[in-house]
């Protein structure tokens, strides 16, 4: 196969996209898709300051790298979420990834915070990930409205896009159908959410990060499940091997055609929210869930330490 | 024979009379889109042939959540 625009050797091949590129060329396609969805979904411009998630990933990476080389005034947040034998190495990465590239960085501790991850899943009855995923939300808005950020970046990809909205259609989740997509306008509290990543594959950022020599091992989180999303996933992947495209088409036909049936009908239902009086981020009720979760952690744990007292003192005795 | 780093699975697979990239995709169960193919620090698309001795890595794209 050639490559499309200079005709040399293609090292890519983009079934959807009817093309192959060559190492020198292919970076250029992702360039171009990556300010395509900054463009038409009005994500953000050169004047804004744009606080970007690194999970240490290999797409937070290369959105990261890429805004960057696009001009963009960019600052990483990665969150340290505490979970032993795998927090130390994803932190490392990041911090060894900006140093190489001269990127702005923070740095956000939930153990610092009083809360690291291993503490939700002891003392919490409920799936850890999705309190995990509710805590790195709302640090990485309130560190954002806090520091004046006009936008906070993840690398969500279109496969992470697809897989998501597939699973819930299958459940007609209608208050995330009515709230998702690559851009969510800045609301009372929140800051802009964007995806500038949306619509290129995790193949095409696999291969963009190889040949920008990011490190592409990762290790997956301990607590990791990730079952039901890897099957869509992979059932995604045959779809769109038998008509290319089908993943693209399947996502923006929604946010053309069906979100806004969505917005509607939540708008007559959705709650009114209210800054949170311990921390201060939107809330429908008086004290957020995630100042009652860590609230709650704290409580468990000091039960839990006075009777593990008792109990050595009685052994003593 | 050509030789298999399968990632990030860790594993390492020996193929026999595979051919191409194609070939070898085929027999890992892989469509093309849903690995990426190196060889000696080269992208390799689908439709390039393999040789007897090479070893490859096929990295699966898929990350879980
Ligand atoms: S897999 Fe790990 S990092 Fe991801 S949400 Fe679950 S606990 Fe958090
Ligand atoms: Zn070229
Ligand atoms: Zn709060």
């Amino acid at each position: 196969m050639k490559c499309q625009r200079c005709k040399k050797l293609a090292c890519v091949a983009l079934p959807s996209h009817h093309a192959g590129f060559c190492k020198d060329c292919y970076p250029l396609f992702f360039t171009r898709q990556v300010e395509t969805a900054i463009r038409r979904e009005k994500m953000f411009t050169h004047d804004d300051r744009i606080l970007v998630a690194l999970s240490g990933g290999k797409d937070s990476l290369a959105l990261m790298l890429e805004l960057k080389l696009q001009g963009y005034d960019v600052t990483g947040l990665h969150i340290d979420l505490g979970i032993p034998n795998s927090s130390e190495g994803a932190r490392s990465k990041v911090e060894k990834f900006c140093d190489a590239h001269d990127l702005k960085l923070d740095v956000f501790e939930m153990e610092k915070w009083g809360l690291p991850i291993p503490d939700v899943k002891q003392y919490i009855d409920r799936p850890v990930c999705s309190i995990c995923g509710k805590m790195k939300r709302h640090h990485f808005n309130r560190i954002a409205r806090e520091g004046g950020y006009d936008a906070v970046a993840t690398g969500h990809n279109l496969d992470d896009e697809v897989a998501r909205l597939f699973a819930n259609t299958l459940r007609w989740d209608t208050a995330y159908l009515s709230d998702q997509g690559p851009t969510l306008p800045a609301a009372e509290g929140f800051v802009r959410k964007v995806k500038p990543l949306f619509r290129l594959s995790e193949f095409e950022t696999a291969n963009y990060s190889f040949l920008k020599g990011i490190d592409i091992h990762s290790a997956p989180c301990p607590y990791s499940t990730g079952a039901s999303f890897t099957n869509h996933k992979e059932l995604w992947g045959e779809l769109e091997f038998r008509s290319p495209g089908q993943k693209f088409q399947f996502y923006n036909g929604f946010m053309q055609r069906g979100k806004a049936a969505f917005a509607n009908l939540e708008k007559e239902t959705g709650a009114t929210l209210h800054p949170c009086d311990t921390c201060g981020s939107p809330t429908s009720v008086g004290t957020c869930s995630v100042c009652r979760i860590k609230a709650s952690v704290a409580v468990k744990k000091a039960e839990w330490l006075s009777e593990s007292e008792y109990e050595a003192a009685r052994a003593r005795a | 024979m050509i030789t298999v780093n399968l990632e990030p699975d860790g594993k390492v697979i020996e193929l026999r009379r595979t051919r191409s990239v194609l070939g070898a995709l085929n027999k890992l169960k892989l469509r093309s889109t849903m690995a990426i193919v190196v060889r000696e620090d080269e992208l390799l698309t689908a439709d390039r042939k393999l040789y007897n001795g090479d070893t490859i890595m096929v990295r699966k794209v898929t990350s879980a959540g």
